[in-house]
Formats: structure tokens, sequence, C-alpha cells
């Protein structure tokens, strides 16, 4: 069933280059993308919850990718949320999953492997939201 | 002095002190005695000396007294004569003359003479033409005309002399000759003589006195009483070539009648008493008994004065021993005794001698012995079997040295203990000490690693991402797609060390599991297969199947033998033989694995570099590999170990701990994990 609407697409990263590289790799898959340089500015949005997919950088100053997921979560419990790193330890990648995150993507990454990611967690998201529904 | 004399012995040996001290005894003692002895000796002898002259004295007084009553006894039995009583009855009494002349000379007298009852001498038997002369004043006659017998010593004057005979007056006649000791100013005397004289009354049937019949004999130079003395007393005894014995009768203080010889041998008539026995015999009338010096020698002597009839002191009767031969015999008696006292003193100080040796011998071999244990020689022993001080002192001696010894023993023992165990102890520091550095790089290396790999990570994605969309544009970056496929590849590459280096610093403790070790080797060996045979290699095993299983983390230990097989791989590019070998460790529990090359081998001055992190010889190389094999071992308790030779290979040992007691059933707590995705 074709979806009308874009999928919207929140990415969360300290380093502007990263966010803008992601939005570049996504650009032709059709997705509506937000951009956020800050775990703070990303929680200062009103409409974090209509987002279908947000991917955070998990080491940010001040407010930290799994502050935002902690936040996110407070709000829509039902969040689909991508941690990306570039520090990929076991300890951070279990601690993510643990906490909710429906993945975790160790920097670098190809746009294939990107987009791959990004079709995985929304495709979650689907099941999910059809569990839920 | 003295003090310093006290000073200075302390110095001395022993020996020498302990003579010293003996000598000092046996000196003052001998000394003493010896002044003793002979001052007892002396009076002892000079007491006998005098208590015998003093004996001889009396001798000499009966050999005098015997003298004058045989004149006193020939006077009366000549006065009871009938013939001279008779003759003077008559008065006529010169017939007479040859009569008495024959008693005078029969019986040696002098002069005899006879008076009538008024004391008028009437006839001399020596001179019978003089008579008539008044002799009544004479004591003697005196007391004979009151019907006495009288004898007595009496002194006559020359004129009284003269009267009986001129040769007598001659004869009392004596030179006086200076004596070197006598009294002064008596020089000059008159020729007096000393007579024994004795006097009987004659008397008729009645018994009235018709006259007095006297007679003496003088003693001037007439020496058969002193000589007789000396006979019968001293018996001639002479000492070296003079009388031992001497007799003299004084006059007053002159000698007129001696056996005392001069200088020249010759009687000594006519020297003189000493002037303190003159004023002793002759002015207090006492008798002398002592030492005296005579003429010209010293003498024993007794002097007792000599009364007349009236008690004057008239004279003094001598007897004197020469002290010479007592003073040398006390003197070779002294001389004997301190001979003997000598030969003691010499004796003692030998077994004084032989006794002290035996004291300081042992204590000399103590004090040797002292030097010797001071060098070192401490199996010295004394063995002095001696039960006294010395001998005690040595068995403890003895003993502290065999202490000492044994305390010496232990002491290099300690010495060696602690040496060896400061050997240890150090290797055991410079070993932790090195793991420690070795960790701190680690643990340091890591914290860096977090971070670049994070800073690098970001713009590696950006890099990445764009390179990759620039490669999906097709043919519109046709002539730019080899530039862009380097470009993404070298940045895959990049993200490929970053990625190791992460591997490196993140230091996960390991997921431990029970597991056999021959499982991952035969594993590695198998994932070698490939590579091994490109490179003309040969893989050995040698496993030992009766191993311990062990706890480790699969997937780091397979790596760790990954990593080690790889190199030893790169380390044989003219191929050679990779062994891997598994076997017991030297405890129980433990295993040992060694992954051996037949390579290029490793230069000794990279040996202790090896295990750091980026250091590496390979172009290729991120520097790695071996610091997270070394992290890996660390983290499951264990040791690697590296040998190598250049050009014959290298050899390295894992040495993989036993599993501990507490451990033994949490073998499979690991499967449970929630693992990395």
């Amino acid at each position: 069933m074709p979806d009308t609407h874009p999928k919207r697409i929140l990415v969360v990263d300290d380093e502007t280059t990263v966010c803008q590289s992601i939005k570049l790799a996504l650009a032709d898959e059709g997705y509506s993308i937000d951009l956020a340089a800050s775990g703070e500015e990303a929680l200062r949005r009103g409409d974090l919850s209509d987002y279908d997919l947000i991917l955070a950088d998990m080491m940010m100053p001040g407010t930290s990718g799994l502050d935002l997921l902690k936040g996110i979560q407070s709000k829509d419990p039902a969040a689909r949320v991508v941690i990306i790193t570039g520090y990929p330890t076991d300890k951070a990648a279990s601690q993510s999953l643990r906490m909710g995150a429906v993945d975790f993507l160790p920097k670098p990454f190809t746009p294939a492997e990107l987009r791959a990611a990004v079709a995985r967690a929304l495709a979650i998201k689907a099941r999910t939201a059809g569990m839920k529904d | 002095m003295r003090i310093r004399v006290f000073r200075a012995v302390p110095d001395l040996p022993i020996r020498l002190k302990l003579i010293l001290a003996f000598l000092a005894v046996i000196g003052v003692g001998g000394i003493v005695s010896l002044f003793i002895g002979t001052r007892i000796m002396h009076r002892t002898i000079i007491t006998l000396a005098q208590d015998k002259v003093r004996h001889d004295l009396s001798a000499a007084w009966m050999v005098y007294n015997e003298k004058l009553h045989g004149i006193a006894d020939v006077v009366r039995i000549s006065a009871a004569r009938e013939t001279i009583r008779d003759a003077l009855a008559a008065g006529k009494p010169a017939p007479l003359a040859g009569t008495l002349e024959g008693v005078r000379r029969q019986f040696g007298l002098d002069f005899l003479s006879l008076t009538d009852a008024r004391g008028r001498v009437v006839l001399r038997a020596r001179r019978p033409e003089n008579s008539g002369e008044d002799r009544s004043s004479d004591p003697l006659i005196g007391r004979a005309l009151r019907k006495e017998d009288a004898a007595a010593t009496a002194v006559l004057s020359r004129a009284e002399l003269l009267e009986e005979s001129a040769d007598l007056a001659d004869r009392a006649r004596i030179e006086t000759i200076p004596t070197p000791m006598a009294e002064a100013g008596a020089e000059t005397r008159e020729d007096q003589g000393l007579v024994l004289e004795a006097a009987s009354p004659v008397t008729d049937d009645r018994g009235a006195v018709l006259g007095v019949l006297y007679g003496a004999i003088l003693l001037n130079r007439n020496f058969e009483i002193v000589d007789k003395v000396k006979d019968i007393v001293f018996e001639g005894e002479r000492y070296k070539g003079r009388d031992v014995g001497t007799v003299t009768i004084f006059q007053d203080d002159l000698r007129i009648a001696t056996n005392v010889q001069n200088e020249t041998g010759a009687r000594a008539l006519g020297t003189r008493v000493s002037r303190e026995v003159g004023r002793t015999v002759l002015g207090e009338g006492r008798a002398w008994v002592d030492r005296a010096f005579v003429v010209t020698d010293w003498y024993i002597s007794a002097y007792d004065p000599i009364h007349d009839a009236g008690g004057r002191i008239v004279g003094m009767l001598y007897v004197g021993m020469l002290e010479k031969p007592y003073l040398d015999r006390r003197d070779a008696v002294m001389g004997t005794f301190t001979g003997l006292a000598i030969l003691c003193a010499l004796s003692l100080l030998l077994i004084l001698s032989l006794l002290t040796l035996g004291i300081t011998r042992p204590l000399r071999a103590i004090v040797e012995a002292t030097d010797k244990i001071a060098q070192g020689e401490l199996d010295h022993r004394l063995r002095i079997a001696s039960r006294d001080e010395v001998g005690r002192l040595a068995r403890s001696f003895d003993r502290m040295t065999e202490d000492l010894q044994k305390a010496n023993a232990n002491l290099v023992e300690w010495g060696r203990t602690l040496e060896r165990r400061v050997e240890e102890r150090t290797r055991e520091l410079r070993e932790m000490q090195d793991h420690l550095v070795q960790s701190e790089k680690l643990a340091s290396l890591g914290k860096i690693a977090a971070g670049v790999a994070h800073e690098i990570n970001n713009p590696l994605t950006s890099i990445l991402i764009n390179t990759h969309l620039m490669l999906e544009q097709g043919d519109r970056i046709a002539p730019f797609r080899e530039n862009l496929t380097l470009m993404a590849e070298e940045t895959s590459r990049c993200a490929l060390i970053v990625r190791r280096l992460l591997d490196f610093a993140r230091q996960t403790p390991p997921r431990m599991e029970r597991a056999r070790v021959n499982e991952l080797i035969e594993r590695t060996g198998r994932l070698l297969e490939v590579q091994a045979g490109v490179h003309h290699i040969k893989i050995a095993m040698d496993l030992d199947p009766g191993l311990p299983t062990i706890e480790l983390d699969r997937h780091q230990i397979q790596q760790v033998f990954w990593n080690l097989t790889i190199n030893a791989i790169e380390a044989m590019p003219d191929g050679g033989t990779l062994t891997l070998i598994s076997r017991p460790g030297a405890t129980p529990g433990t295993v040992d694995v060694e992954v051996a090359d037949t390579g290029v081998g490793i230069p000794r001055e990279n040996l202790t570099r090896l295990f750091e992190p980026f250091f590496t010889t390979k172009s290729s190389g991120t520097g790695l590999g071996l610091a997270v094999t070394y992290g890996i071992i660390e983290r499951h308790g264990g040791t690697i170990e590296v040998k190598s030779e250049v050009g014959r290979g290298s050899i390295f040992t894992i040495k993989f701990p036993a599993v501990k007691e507490g451990d033994r059933d949490a073998g499979h707590a690991s499967e449970t994990d929630p693992g990395r995705g």
C-alpha cells in the first residue's frame, strides 16, 4: 500500500557535514529529511513525535544520543531511533539496543549501508506499528 | 714515681706481672728475714760468746785466787815452823835466812820476810842485811799482828819493792805506751807494783804473837797466771796466727801481765785499757762484759775489778776472746743462710716460672685463637682440658666460637637466600613493571584511540558517503570513476585502521567459557590452509589430546591465534614450516601453546618492543596486531613470550592459567550473555 505522505526522518548530529552527507545519501529515497545540530535542538522541536525515524549521533556535547533517545521515548514510546556513532563499542551498542534503539550504525558507513539500515528500521516501525494498530 | 710504676705495670704480660709480684714478695721477705736472721744470729752468737767469756773470767778468778791461796798456805805453814818461832822467840832471826830463802825459792815467791811482834822487819829472805823497817802499817801485816792469816792483792810502792829486792822494782817498772782509746792525762805514774801478798802471825805456845811472816809474788811481768788461764780455758787455741783467748791483769788501767799481743807479736805490756772500760770498771767498780777494742783487735771481753784488802780497786782481771772468729763464724752461717735463701728464691722463681707458664700458655693460646678467629678462622678450637678457670674460659671460648661459626654460617645462608630472593623479587618487579608499563601504554593508548576514532570517523563518514554518491552518478563521472574508486577504497582502509584501533582500545573483558584450546588451534589451521598453500608453507601440528579444558573467550583467543599465525606466514615469504604445538604447562591445569615459524626471525633490538602498539616492521601493517594479542592474553591472566633468532625463525609461547577452583561450574555462564549484534 503506497503511502502518499513521504516518511519523515530527523537526523541529529553535531557534525553538520555528517548531517549534510546523510541528507544527500537519502535524498533520492523520497524521505522528508530534517536536520538538528544538537540533542537540545531536536528536543525543542514540537513535532518530534511526528517523525517516522530519528537518526541520532550517540556522542554529542550536551544532550547525548542516548539522552535524546530517552527524551523521545518519554513523548512517544513507539518512536524509532537508530543510534549512529563514531565510537562503536560493544558496550555502546548493547546499551543503545537495551534502551530501545531499533538499530546501531557504526560510522563510517556507505550510502548503501545507510539506506539499508533506514529501510530496515522503517520496516520494523511498520511492523510494530502494525502490531500496535 | 709510684704512679708511673703502677701505670707501667698493666702493660706488662701477665706472666711477667706474676713473676714480678712473687719476686717482690720473695725479695722483701728475704731481705727482712735476712736482716732479722742476721740480728738474731749475731746476738745469739755474741751472747753465747759473752756467756762463755763471763764463764772464762770466773775460771781466771779461780786460777788467780788459787795462786793467792797458794801463797797464803805457804806463808801460814812456814809461819808455823818451829825453827822460825824459836828463832823469833830467841830474838835471833838471822840464822833463818837460809831457811826462808829456801822456802821462797821452793814456792816461787818473789819475796818472803819476817817481822817482829811490833811489825818491824827482822829478816828478808832476799836481803838479809836489810832490816829494821816498820811494816805494821801494811794492812795485811797489821791483820797478821792481830793473829789473823791474811791474803790479798796489794799495791806496793817502788820504795817498798826496793826494800824487798832491787830487781822487783825494776820488774815492776813498765813503760806506759800511748794507747788510742785510753783515758787521757794518766801517762805519768809511780812505778808501783801489784802483788799477791799473804801474811801470817808467828805465835808461841801460848798464842802470843812473836812476829809476822809475809810473802808475795809480783804480778808485774809475771805471766804465770795469765798464761795458765789461757792454757786451761782456751787450750792455746789460735785463729789466723793470733791467740783466740787473752788474759790480762791490770794495775789500775795499765797492762802489767798479759798475753794480748801488739802489732809486733810481743806482749802488749804498758798499754792501757780503753776509756769506757776504765770508767765502768775502775771508776764504778762494775764488771764489764761486752765487745771491747783491745790494743789492735775487737774482743768479746769481760773485766772485773781487783780489790785490795781494804776494798780499794787496784786493778782489773780481764778475759777476752778474739771477736773475729765469732764474726767469721757468724758471717759463714749468714753466708750459708743467704746462699740458701737465694737458692730457695731461685727455686721458687723456677717453679713460679713453670707455674705461670702453665697459666699463661692457655691464655696466650686464647689470645692467639682470638686473632685467628678475628681473621676468619672460625673452625679454630682451643681444646684445653684443664679444669681450672682458664680451662673453663677456654671451653666457653670454644663454645662461643662454635656458636659464632653457626651464626656466621646461618648469616651466610641467609645472605644467599636473601640475595636469591632479592634477585627473584627484582625479576618479578621488573616483569611487573614491564607489564605495568605495557598496560599503562595500552590504557592510555585506548583513551587516545577512542577519541581519535570518534573524531576521524565523522569526516570519514562524510568522505565515504560523498565519494559513493559521486560514484552513483554513472556516466557523468566516467573520467573520474577510477579516482573516486581509489578514494572510496582508501577511505574504507582508513575506516578499517580506525576499527582496529578501536578493537585494540576497546579492552573488552573476555567472556570466559570452558573450551578445549585444541579445537581453536585446529580451526585456525583449517582457515589458514588456503593462504599457507599460496605461500608454500607447510602447517605442522602437535597437539596433546590429554589437555585439560581451560577458560577463555573463544572469539578473542581465535583472534590471537589468527594474528600470530598470519604474522608467522608473513615472516616466511619464501615458504617454510608453521608449527602449532599444545602441551600441559609447568604447573598442573595450565596449558602452553606454541606458534613457531622458520621465517626471517626478529632482531634482538626489536624483541622488547614487539608488543608495543604501532610497532611494525611491515609496510602495510597497523602495528596493532601483537599489541591486541598481548592485551587479550593479559586479560586472560596468561603470558606470552617470544624467542627468536634472525634467519632461523621465531617461537611465540602462550601460557594459559589453570581454571580457578571457584569457577569450575561457571563454564556455561557466558552462553546466556547478550552478544554483540
